[in-house]
Parts: structure tokens; C-alpha cells; sequence
């Protein structure tokens, strides 16, 4: 099975989450019998909330599981460690219909994501050639690519605001990434434009898939804790992340 | 074996005394092998071996078969019978030659013991966790189906023949528990002791661990037949041995 992988990155705030999931929807929509795995990857946890999933264990609590049964002084032998996480594994997946959803969840030690990001790495190779698409929420900022969690994808999608910060954001992923992650297919989506924006220059980033304005029903939906499922056919929301489908698609249909 | 000889007894006489179906190793009997990798959706699986919370029992255990040849039991309802998530316990009992009784490592328990994860029936996900001596295997609708569904005896053919495969192995006999007609706890807690033994002779045999007075494993050596006699074995191979 080809497996098409999207990867959705950016600067924290500019709409990730909203766009993976909406990506989802539309999959769903478009490919009623392909299998698609969605994983919320960023441990500020939206995804969940924005697909109307609730998996039961996260991918760190079954880290945390097999750590602490080492640290019991049970068997710490490879192979039966590799054996246990597969166990819990299903436990991490919630499924509805053809989507499954996975969550890397929040450690809750201070500071650093490395052993959990390994674990997603490793995850994310093991299973994702299961299913047809996988859409991967990802942590704002580098860290993910720096550290090669998402080390070979086939569209990384790059979303920024209007900001100058934003698109500062976006143009260090790519040039990162440029080095790091196997992709086919890159672009970036403006997300929350205002009138008036006006696109950067052409050669500092990767080719604009959509331009997608203030979005009142994606706000409002925001707002009452809906999920994506609830927005209209044509919210701008659905509307600019059909166009970049479309965009990313043209030759990596599974 | 006899370290594992009380357990197996006492596990056969939670059964009843004859099985629902006994089939003899045959390599035709084997069921077709999957990916490795492959994940068996909720949609497409028609149900959970210990899923839903049930009892899911797992234990390799190292004695004698008591049978004339490799063989698959079944108490209880077979695949094809089952229509819902359902209690289940997996048992296998694996005899070893007599050479490497005499000679045992733990090395070569661990190996033959981890062949039960490497088994990739096509339709039938399982799932093991060693440290809650669990499995938990998701059953597909398209295994059932058709002239041929698939069966416990096809599983306990590859299970069987994996087994085999090791060089150290002489007899295997793999047991398949479903529905509510066993006693699921004390089974449990059988495969729990298992598991210390196990346990206890790779410290002995692998760590080395000879001082009972600091040794966690002490009340098992206590109780099991056979675990002492290891330990004095070992020391004495020490001491020969100026270490």
C-alpha cells in the first residue's frame, strides 16, 4: 500500500489543528473506503477535541507504562518490551469507521519531549503503512523536524498567519527541513488573513497551496467546542484546505 | 522439566478432561502468514479474543506434554463458533530434549518463550504483554468467512511449528481456553508463577544471583521443585570454576 503522509507544521497559534482536521474531513469525504490515521502530535492536545476523539491511553502514557515496569525490575529484554508496546498499542488507537486517531499526549515531566518523540518516531514507522493517509498535527516549531520525528513524509504542509513571525517560522522549517525530512511535496497555507495581506516573495518559501481569510463559523465552532465535523460545506476554513489538497494530491492519490 | 511440572499439573486440572477438539500437528494445517506490522481494524474484526475486558490468559511453560505428538486442544468454542468478545486463555507447554534439560540456559527459555510474539496468523491480531501475562487477539470478519474459516487448530499449527523450528525443542502441545468454563483467576495466577520461575532461573542462571539472603526471588526457589537444586548446581559450577 502507498501510503500518503501529510505533515502540518508551523508556528504555534495559526490554525494547525483546525487545518489537519480539517484535511481529515475531507479525506473522509472524498475516500469513504481508504484507511486514514490521524496523529495529534503536538502535546498541546487539540486535535482530539477538534475530531470529536477521545483515545483512551495516550502514546506517552504507554511510555510511562513500560518504563515503570523497568523500573520494577521486570524484564527490560528488547523483544518483550517491543511486544508490550504493540500490546497497548490498540489501546492508544481510538477508531471510527476508517479513522483512527492517536495522541502523543502531554509528559508531564518539565521540559523535555525527546524519549516520547523517539517512541512517535518509531510508532509512526511501525503503522503507518496500515493505512492509506496519515495526517500528522505537529508540534509548533522545529523541534519535530530537528530531531526527525517526521523524517520522511510526503507533503509537509507549513501554516502561518499573516505575521511576519509566522512566515519567519515557516521559511527556518523549511530551510530545516530542506536538510532533514524526506518529503515529495511541500507548500504553505496563510491561514486568518486580513485584507491587505501581501504574499512573500516567491523564492522564500515553498509554493502557496491557499490563502484562507477569518473563518466566523470555524471561530464560533471554536468557541462551542464542536468538532470539524460540524463546520458547513462551506466554511473558508474547508474550503482553502480542499484547494491545497487538490494542490497536494495532484499525482499522490493512494 | 520439572520446575514448571507442578503448574502444568495444576493448570490441566482446572480443564475438563477431554477437550472440545485435539488435532494433531500437521504442517498443512498451518494458517497463512500476515504482515508483521499489519494492525487489524475494529471494523473489520468480528471480535476480541479477551477483549471488552475479559480474561486474556497467556503462559509458555517448559515440561512434558504428556502426548505422543505435537498437538493443538481447544476447550471451549473454536473460531468460527464465537460471535463476541470472550474470555480466553492461551497455553503452551513446550518440551524440551533431554540434552538440553540437563544443560539449561535461560537464553534458550527466553528465545523459544519469545516465538509466541513472533506469530503473524493472516485475521488473527494478537497481542501479547509479558509483564501482565496477557493476550488479547482480534479476530477477522473475512477470517471466518467463506468454506474454510479460519481455526484454532490453524494457529496452533504455526504456533507449533515456530516452536519447532528451535533446535532445542522436542514436543510442543499449545491449549486454546474460551468462554466462561474455565476458572480464568486461578489460571492467571498459575501463569503469574510461571513467570517467576522463569524469572528465577535467569537469576540464577543469567545474572548469577546466589545470595539468597538479598535475593527477591527467594520465596519462589522456596517453593518450586527443582529451583534449589539449580542454584546449588550452579554454585558448585562457581566454585569449580574459582569464580
Amino acid at each position: 500500500m502507498h501510503t500518503v503522509t501529510f505533515a502540518f507544521t508551523g508556528k504555534g497559534g495559526v490554525g494547525k489543528t483546525s487545518l489537519s482536521a480539517a484535511m481529515i474531513r475531507l479525506l473522509l469525504e472524498r475516500y469513504p473506503d481508504k484507511k486514514i490515521l490521524a496523529i495529534d502530535a503536538d502535546p498541546a492536545v487539540g486535535l482530539a477535541t477538534a475530531l470529536a476523539m477521545q483515545p483512551p491511553m495516550t502514546l506517552d502514557d504507554v511510555r510511562l507504562k513500560i518504563a515503570a515496569s523497568i523500573d520494577k525490575g521486570e524484564t527490560a529484554d528488547a523483544v518483550a518490551l517491543l511486544s508490550e508496546a504493540r500490546f497497548h498499542l490498540l489501546d492508544c488507537m481510538d477508531e471510527r469507521g476508517n479513522l483512527s486517531f492517536l495522541a502523543i499526549g502531554r509528559p508531564e515531566a518539565a521540559g523535555c519531549y525527546c524519549k516520547v518523540n523517539a517512541y512517535l518516531k518509531q510508532v509512526i514507522e511501525t503503522i503507518s503503512g496500515n493505512f492509506d493517509f496519515v495526517v500528522i498535527d505537529g508540534e509548533a516549531g522545529i523541534e519535530q523536524i530537528n530531531r526527525r520525528v517526521l523524517e520522511t513524509i510526503t507533503c509537509l504542509v507549513l501554516v502561518s498567519d499573516g505575521s511576519q513571525k509566522g512566515i519567519q517560522v515557516v521559511s527556518t522549517i523549511q530551510h530545516v527541513a530542506s536538510r532533514l525530512v524526506q518529503c515529495e511535496k511541500s507548500g504553505v497555507i496563510f491561514n486568518r488573513i486580513r485584507p491587505g495581506f501581501a504574499l512573500p516573495a516567491a523564492q522564500e518559501l515553498p509554493p502557496v497551496l491557499a490563502v484562507i481569510g477569518d473563518d466566523d463559523a470555524q471561530a464560533q465552532n471554536d468557541m462551542q467546542g464542536e468538532s470539524v465535523f460540524s463546520l458547513p460545506d462551506d466554511a473558508p476554513l474547508l474550503r482553502g484546505a480542499a484547494q491545497a489538497l487538490d494542490a497536494l494530491l495532484q499525482e499522490n492519490r493512494p | 522439566m520439572k520446575l514448571f511440572q507442578d503448574v502444568i499439573q495444576q493448570m490441566r486440572a482446572l480443564l475438563p478432561e477431554q477437550p472440545a477438539l485435539s488435532a494433531a500437528y500437521r504442517s498443512e494445517l498451518c494458517a497463512e502468514s500476515g504482515d508483521k506490522n499489519a494492525i487489524l481494524f475494529r471494523s473489520d474484526t468480528a471480535y476480541e479474543l479477551g477483549g471488552s475486558g475479559k480474561p486474556g490468559v497467556s503462559s509458555v511453560l517448559f515440561g512434558e506434554t504428556g502426548a505422543a505428538q505435537d498437538e493443538v486442544l481447544v476447550f471451549g468454542k473454536d473460531l468460527c463458533e464465537l460471535t463476541q468478545d470472550t474470555a480466553f486463555a492461551h497455553l503452551t507447554i513446550v518440551q524440551l530434549k533431554e540434552h538440553s534439560e540437563e544443560d539449561l540456559r535461560y537464553e534458550q527459555l527466553k528465545e523459544i518463550g519469545f516465538r509466541l510474539f513472533q506469530l503473524y496468523p493472516e485475521g488473527y491480531h494478537i497481542r501479547v504483554s509479558p509483564s501482565a501475562g496477557r493476550e488479547q487477539v482480534r479476530v477477522a470478519k473475512d477470517a471466518l468467512a467463506g468454506p474454510a474459516p479460519l481455526s484454532f487448530v490453524n494457529v496452533g499449527c504455526s504456533l507449533i511449528r515456530l516452536l519447532r523450528e528451535h533446535e532445542d525443542v522436542a514436543r510442543v502441545q499449545t491449549v486454546f481456553i474460551t468462554g466462561e468454563g474455565a476458572d480464568y483467576a486461578v489460571l492467571a495466577a498459575l501463569a503469574r508463577k510461571a513467570k517467576s520461575i522463569t524469572e528465577a532461573v535467569q537469576h540464577t542462571l543469567e545474572l548469577g544471583e546466589l545470595d539468597c539472603a538479598s535475593c527477591k526471588m527467594k520465596p519462589i526457589c522456596d517453593e518450586v521443585d527443582g529451583l534449589r537444586e539449580l542454584h546449588l548446581k550452579r554454585e558448585k559450577e562457581n566454585r569449580n570454576h574459582g569464580t
